[in-house]
């Protein structure tokens, strides 16, 4: 297969993929729940009649597939409509958006801080005490609760010692709670994965010719192996994506970060289906062009994959 | 093969000593940019009210604020008393059809627009008109007909129908006075954002799901706010709210947790401020099926649930138990009615006389973030299994448990119901709980106490008023229509900075006397 | 040479390590598991025992309450001793449901190959691009919540993995000398299957699944987490820690304790699969 023809099919499953997805989610939030009650809960006198009327002016009385026509259209036209409490649809994913991102990569920052050295260490000490110290650490990671961990890190650092600010978006300082709380979490795969892949490549025929040419092991360390091992570690990230955003949600939750786990758990509360439909569709747009673009770069670099 | 050990070691001891240093300086050195500005007092609440438009929001989340940014033609301060607002008195013409309102003069908007007679009729026949009909607001002032411009200080609200809580509706929510030229200017749309009103406050900027700030309006017609800004942040997860009390994040939170009153009180930065509120929680019994069908299983049902010491235990004493659907400062209560006496002897009895065997299973329904319900439910399944009821607790989300769960009259023999009227009236609840057909009541159609919940809205006459109320109290009390729990403390958590604070029992903050010392 | 000397040195250690990586994986998952197992004749009640005079007891005050009492005055010890069978079932049930639903359509996929194949790796796609959590809050605020909707929540988005794993197997085994040898015999594929192939994934299989039995019951705490639990009278980890989490400043021990009892378990488990991997997939195949 051609590498043009490979690029369109993948593309062409990306958009499959996107479409059931969108449409899976319109059908479902719509099951059971109903906006126009739910934006007059508080309100002690309304009637059926008042709730008739709120739903039309919500544009809840189409039948589903023209709704969910719209919303395609809307999509494609970049006008993601207006959520049924809250303004434009596209004001809040602007401010949401962002967020999630930051929170993203300074978790995945923070977590490649950790993971590179540690995992070059214990590769170099494979079997020794620093290498099985490194390993239960990171498996330790890997066995909390992230919403605990989190509660746990701002009863400790934000209120018995006053380090950083307990939650919300307001300046770098308060990044560093909800970017550890994440990190920790994706630095125990990671470590795993930096050790195991120096490893490879530290027993490389490549790696001995640096080596066997004289150079220090710093260079053949930092400069060849780590290189090489790169393109491994990064594709990895790229898989690990779509984890990292289902962890974002519930630590975006206990730290009142105003990224799109909130956005959308909010809207799932409320059932407005403008804002769920658009979050959920930008994420899965986010996973899968990740994805994508992790499998073209596979299929360039070996052509095996593109026959799969 | 030649492998330079040494030089190995030192170079991934410098990169781990790295990665160590640079953890650090993540974590000490970034700069603590969020340092608290002297002049801008920070509020915290559960819920962002979504929409600052007063017609297109019922929730308390926007009540807690409004007031700063709006005033009524009537205003009620921190003492639920009324007194006037932007209407310097009024009174009732042809037997109450007509109420004519003299205006207050020289009062601007935010933007400079003059308020007056017109403001006054654009604000109603807004709310009454298309725009309130899409919006759950409307509702709650359909008695009122129209409004007329008498002259530029004076209107007359014609009524449809008698309305004896018209007055305090005024002085909240859909009664907002809104300016017709800046509506007219910016649209309604710009309005949900960045509304423009007569209050202490402007509106400065409005981030959905973040935050609202506000900026003092120095022109104010009432004297003139102590702080320069207020920063109101939405901050859902209860304990994270507290988090930030606690750490002094924030000044003053709303809507505190009964789960989170020990904390508060053991911290020694925050004051924990209670006030007697409209707030209760009940939990109803279904009279249309069931065991619960048998008004004796309903009376064992009450007998045999202690509720002083779950108010002591569980709320920390901050509530009071309750006879009706009502607390102290309710229109419509009645301290003489009589109660349901904690008896489980006489609860098992009952039981036996309706042929209830022992073991037998019933479901209470309630909201799954409710974990004060989540709490009381699980004492009262306890208390229920020393009378010989297994009471199963089934929560529910949030959305489901209105609309499909109360509404479409699909809960079992026990459901929790939390209300709060910001009237103060008993009307508000009692309607909605007993009359035939509110979608609140899938349950109970009694001919008799609809004819008293109809009565006592024909007429001003405060006295009948009362009576009337106070036999709807006491027939659904006979009835046992419900478990009256408790009547639960406004409660507010305040920074011990914090200067002028009055708890209120609306809910509803007032800034204006506020100070921050630091 | 002195790096095959250190290497293999290393080797050395390593098992020794290796040794007790998996005595302590199995003691931890072991004990608890086994006392969850058995809590029904330890505490007939269940731990769901309340007593509000014994609210928030401190730890170490009372015989009665080793671990300290809850909110309700509850025995923290007993609740987390039962509060195990919620995570393991919730763990252990989707796990095993998940591995039979993804080895059956992986195995099919993966020797079949056309339509049923490609409609697997769309399915696989599809279920990738939704992030799981988001989709269980959603499912569960639609249907209600429920210990079996959680579990076939977890099945629902984990078979893919199985499938993907047995089908990555059996595509390069069916091409294999024995299996193509077998075929040539004239043996029906539904034995050439099972017999031949579905060994051959059976390592890599159990590894994931002891993975996933540790990632389920964190999932399972998160989930209560989010208010979408069970009835809150049955003990639960996740119960715990999402009922306490409002009494952490003032009352440490109601979410510390069961958030030990998480961490020990899965600890365990995780230590479990590690050692596994080791020794029942030497080509690597679950890495990560």
């Amino acid at each position: 297969m051609s590498i043009a023809a490979f690029f369109i099919r993948r593309v062409v499953q990306a958009l499959f993929v996107l479409f059931i997805v969108t449409l899976f989610v319109a059908f479902l939030i719509r099951l059971t729940g109903d906006p126009a009650s739910i934006l007059a809960e508080e309100a002690a006198s309304v009637t059926e009649a008042d709730l008739e009327r709120i739903r039309e002016s919500l544009g809840l009385n189409k039948p589903f597939l023209v709704q969910y026509y719209e919303f395609i259209r809307g999509l494609l036209t970049l006008d993601l409509g207006q959520s049924f409490f809250r303004g434009a649809v596209g004001d809040l994913i602007a401010i949401a958006l962002p967020s999630t991102l930051v929170l993203a990569l300074s978790s995945m920052l923070v977590s490649i801080a950790i993971s590179i050295p540690l995992g070059i260490h214990a590769a170099v000490h494979k079997g020794g005490i620093a290498d099985q110290i490194i390993r239960v650490v990171s498996l330790l990671g890997l066995s909390f609760p992230n919403f605990w961990l989190g509660i746990m890190l701002v009863l400790l650092f934000a209120i018995t010692i006053p380090l950083f600010p307990a939650s919300g978006f307001s300046g770098a300082s308060s990044i560093v709670m909800p970017a550890v709380t994440i990190g920790i979490i994706l630095t125990a795969t990671n470590v795993r994965l930096v050790r195991t892949t120096m490893l490879e490549t530290l027993s490389s025929q490549y790696v001995m010719v640096a080596r066997a040419k004289g150079l220090s092991e710093r260079v053949v360390i930092y400069k060849h192996a780590l290189r090489n091992a790169a393109i491994g570690i990064v594709t990895f990230l790229g898989l690990q994506f779509g984890n990292l955003i289902g962890g974002l949600v519930i630590v975006e939750l206990v730290f009142n970060w105003p990224g799109m786990g909130t956005l959308a758990v909010e809207a799932i509360g409320q059932r407005d289906y403008p804002v769920l439909q658009a979050a959920i569709s930008l994420l899965a747009v986010m996973i899968v062009f990740v994805n994508l673009v992790v499998d073209l770069v596979y299929g360039l670099i070996d052509p095996r994959i593109r026959v799969e | 093969m030649k492998f330079e050990l040494h030089s190995l070691k030192t170079a991934h001891q410098i990169a781990f000593k790295a990665a160590v240093v640079s953890g650090l300086a993540l974590a000490t050195a970034l700069p603590m940019t969020s340092l608290a500005q002297a002049d801008v007092l920070k509020v915290a609440q559960g819920r962002d009210p979504q929409n600052l438009d007063p017609i297109d929001t019922f929730t308390l989340s926007w009540g807690s604020f409004g007031s700063n940014i709006f005033d009524g033609l009537v205003t009620r301060d921190e003492q639920i008393k009324l007194s006037p607002g932007l209407a310097t008195s009024w009174e009732f013409l042809e037997e109450g059809k007509r109420i004519r309102f003299s205006l207050r003069k020289g009062v601007k908007f935010h933007n400079g627009e003059p308020f007056n007679a017109d403001a006054v009729k654009f604000t109603f026949d807004r709310l009454l008109g298309e725009e309130g009909k899409a919006g759950p607001q409307r509702a709650n002032y359909t008695s009122i007909g129209s409004v007329e411009v008498i002259d530029a200080h004076t209107v007359d609200f014609h009524m449809a129908k008698p309305d004896p809580v018209i007055i305090t509706k005024l002085s909240g929510y859909g009664a907002m006075i809104v300016p017709p030229k800046y509506m007219a200017e910016v649209g309604p749309e710009a309005f949900d954002k960045k509304p423009v009103g007569t209050g202490p406050f402007k509106v400065a900027s409005y981030t959905p799901g973040v935050d609202l700030k506000l900026e003092r309006f120095d022109d104010y017609w009432n004297g003139t706010a102590k702080m320069e800004g207020v920063q109101v942040r939405f901050i859902a997860e209860p304990s994270t709210r507290m988090a930030e009390i606690m750490s002094g994040g924030i000044d003053i939170s709303l809507n505190i947790p009964t789960t989170s009153i020990d904390a508060l009180k053991q911290n020694d930065n925050v004051e924990l401020h209670a006030v007697d509120g409209p707030r209760v929680n009940i939990f109803r019994l279904n009279p249309a099926k069931f065991i619960t069908k048998d008004i004796r299983v309903r009376k064992a049902i009450n007998m045999a649930i202690d509720k002083k010491m779950i108010v002591q235990a569980l709320l920390s004493g901050y509530g009071t138990p309750i006879n009706s659907a009502q607390g102290s400062k309710s229109f419509g209560f009645n301290p003489d009615l009589e109660t349901y006496e904690y008896n489980p002897e006489k609860a098992r009895q009952l039981l036996k006389e309706a042929g209830i065997k022992p073991g037998t299973e019933i479901a209470l329904d309630y909201r799954s973030n409710r974990d004060l319900d989540r709490e009381v439910g699980t004492v009262v399944a306890s208390y229920l299994q020393a009378v010989g009821l297994n009471l199963k607790l089934r929560p529910h989300e949030a959305s489901i448990y209105s609309s499909e769960i109360i509404y479409k009259g699909n809960t079992g023999e026990m459901f929790a119901f939390g209300w709060g009227g910001w009237t103060f009236d008993f009307d508000n609840t009692a309607y909605l709980l007993y009359h035939t057909g509110e979608r609140f009541n899938p349950y109970i159609k009694d001919e008799k106490l609809d004819a008293l919940l109809e009565a006592q809205r024909q007429t001003y006459d405060t006295e009948k008023r009362r009576e009337g109320l106070q036999a709807v109290a006491k027939y659904a009390h006979e009835q046992a229509f419900e478990v009256p729990l408790f009547n639960i403390a406004a409660l507010y958590a305040v920074g011990k900075h914090v200067e002028g604070f009055v708890a209120a029992p609306d809910d509803r903050l007032r800034f204006m006397n506020v100070s921050v010392k630091r | 040479m002195a790096n095959e000397h250190s290497q293999i040195e290393g080797q050395v250690k390593r098992s020794s390590f290796r040794q007790f990586e998996f005595v302590a994986g199995l003691m931890l998952c072991g004990t608890i598991g086994m006392l969850a197992l058995i809590s029904p004749l330890l505490f007939p009640d269940g731990g769901q025992s309340v007593n509000l005079l014994a609210r928030l007891m401190p730890p170490l005050q009372s015989s009665e309450y080793p671990l300290g009492a809850d909110p309700l005055g509850r025995d923290i010890l007993t609740r987390i001793i039962v509060g195990g069978r919620v995570s393991f079932t919730v763990g252990i049930l989707s796990a095993l449901g998940a591995v039979t639903l993804g080895t059956v359509i992986g195995l099919f996929a993966g020797y079949y190959r056309g339509f049923a194949d490609a409609l697997l790796m769309r399915f696989a796609d599809i279920q990738l691009a939704l992030p799981f959590i988001l989709l269980a809050i959603t499912i569960i605020a639609i249907f209600g919540p429920g210990l079996d909707r959680i579990i076939i929540l977890m099945i629902v988005s984990q078979w893919v993995q199985y499938a993907r794993l047995v089908r990555g197997s059996v595509l390069s085994l069916r091409e294999r000398e024995f299996v193509q040898a077998a075929r040539s015999y004239g043996l029906a594929n539904s034995k050439i299957i099972f017999r031949h192939i579905l060994p051959n994934a059976l390592g890599p299989l159990i590894i994931l699944m002891t993975l996933n039995v540790a990632n389920n019951i964190l999932l399972e705490s998160s989930l209560t987490f989010l208010g979408l639990g069970v009835d809150p009278r049955v003990a639960s980890w996740g119960g715990m820690l999402a009922e306490g989490r409002n009494y952490a400043q003032s009352a440490w021990w109601v979410t510390v304790f069961p958030g030990l009892a998480i961490m020990m378990t899965v600890l365990g488990l995780n230590m479990l699969g590690d050692w596994l991997r080791d020794n029942l997939d030497p080509l690597g195949r679950t890495r990560l």
